[in-house]
C-alpha cells in the first residue's frame, strides 16, 4: 500500500483506537451470533421471527446476556467511531471536548432504552 | 514529533487526505474533511479502504437506530410487530438486508485489517489483505443473498 503503516492504520498508542479495535473485534463474534441466531435459524421469510418467538427467544437467560452485551459493545464502538468522524471536521479544543460529552450522553441513553426495551420484551414472554 | 507522522487523536486515513489536498493535479481537493471520503480518484488502495470503513461505519450507526426503532414495534403487541413483518418480507426490503449484511461485511472485514495491521502484525501486508478479505466478503454476501432471497419461495 502507498502509504506508510502509521498513516494507514492511525497510531496504535491511541486509547480510542485501541477501544475501537477492542470492540470491533468482540463485535465480530457477537454479530456473528446475532445474525445468525435470527436470521439464518429461522424457517419465516427472510429468517425473521414470530412475536412469539422474539419473546421467547430474548426471554432466554443465556441469550438475554448475549444481546444485552452486544447492545452495549456496538453502542461504545458506534460512539467511538461517530467521534473520529466528528474529529475530522478539524473542531477546537473546546468542540472536541462538547462532542466528547455529547456522544457519552448518547450512548448511555441508547443503552438504556436498549435495555429497557429487551427487559419489558423478555418479561412478557 | 516528525512532520509525516500521525497528529495526536487523529484517525486512519486523515493525514492521507490532508497530505492529498496540498498536492497540484487536477482533482478538487480543497473540500472539508469528510467530503473528501467521496472522491477517491487517483487514491491508493489505503484511501479507498478508509473510506469504504467510513461510509460504511456511519451506514451502521443509522441502523442501529433504525433498528431500536423497529423493535419498539414489538412494545405495541403482536398486531404491529405482524404489520412490520408483512412489509420487511418484501422483495425490496429483503435487498435492503443484503445490503447491510454488504456494509457489516465491509466494515467488519477492513477493520479487521485495521486491527491486524495497527497491532503489528501482517504490516507490509495490506493491500493484499485487503482485497482478499473483500474477496471473501463478496463470497459471503452472494450466499447470504441466496439465503435471504431463496427464502421467499
Amino acid at each position: 500500500m502507498a502509504t506508510g503503516p502509521a498513516i494507514a492504520t492511525g497510531s496504535p498508542r491511541s486509547r480510542s483506537w485501541r477501544w475501537t479495535a477492542i470492540t470491533g473485534v468482540s463485535l465480530l463474534a457477537l454479530v456473528t451470533i446475532h445474525m445468525v441466531a435470527h436470521h439464518f435459524v429461522v424457517d419465516e421469510i427472510g429468517g425473521l421471527r414470530t412475536y412469539q418467538h422474539v419473546l421467547d427467544y430474548i426471554s432466554t437467560p443465556i441469550i438475554f446476556v448475549i444481546e444485552g452485551g452486544f447492545l452495549v459493545v456496538v453502542t461504545i464502538h458506534a460512539m467511538l467511531g461517530l467521534r473520529s468522524v466528528l474529529f475530522d471536521f478539524g473542531l477546537s479544543e473546546r468542540r472536541r471536548r462538547l462532542v466528547e460529552r455529547a456522544l457519552v450522553v448518547l450512548g448511555v441513553a441508547t443503552v438504556a432504552y436498549g435495555f429497557a426495551l429487551i427487559g419489558i420484551l423478555a418479561s412478557r414472554a | 514529533m516528525s512532520e509525516r507522522s500521525p497528529r495526536q487523536g487523529r484517525d486512519a486515513g486523515v493525514d492521507e487526505i490532508l497530505e492529498g489536498r496540498r498536492e497540484p493535479g487536477p482533482v478538487a481537493r480543497k473540500l472539508p474533511g469528510p467530503v473528501a471520503w467521496f472522491d477517491i480518484r487517483g487514491r491508493s488502495t489505503g484511501h479507498l479502504a478508509f473510506s469504504l470503513n467510513r461510509i460504511t461505519g456511519l451506514g451502521l450507526v443509522f441502523y442501529l437506530y433504525l433498528h431500536l426503532l423497529v423493535l419498539s414495534t414489538l412494545l405495541r403487541g403482536e398486531g404491529s410487530w405482524n404489520g412490520f413483518l408483512e412489509i420487511a418480507t418484501t422483495p425490496l426490503f429483503l435487498g435492503f438486508d443484503v445490503l447491510l449484511v454488504f456494509g457489516l461485511l465491509v466494515h467488519g472485514l477492513n477493520g479487521t485489517r485495521l486491527a491486524l495491521v495497527g497491532s503489528g502484525f501482517v504490516p507490509n501486508r495490506q493491500k493484499a489483505l485487503f482485497w482478499s478479505f473483500m474477496i471473501f466478503g463478496a463470497i459471503v454476501l452472494v450466499y447470504t443473498a441466496i439465503h435471504v432471497f431463496g427464502s421467499e419461495g
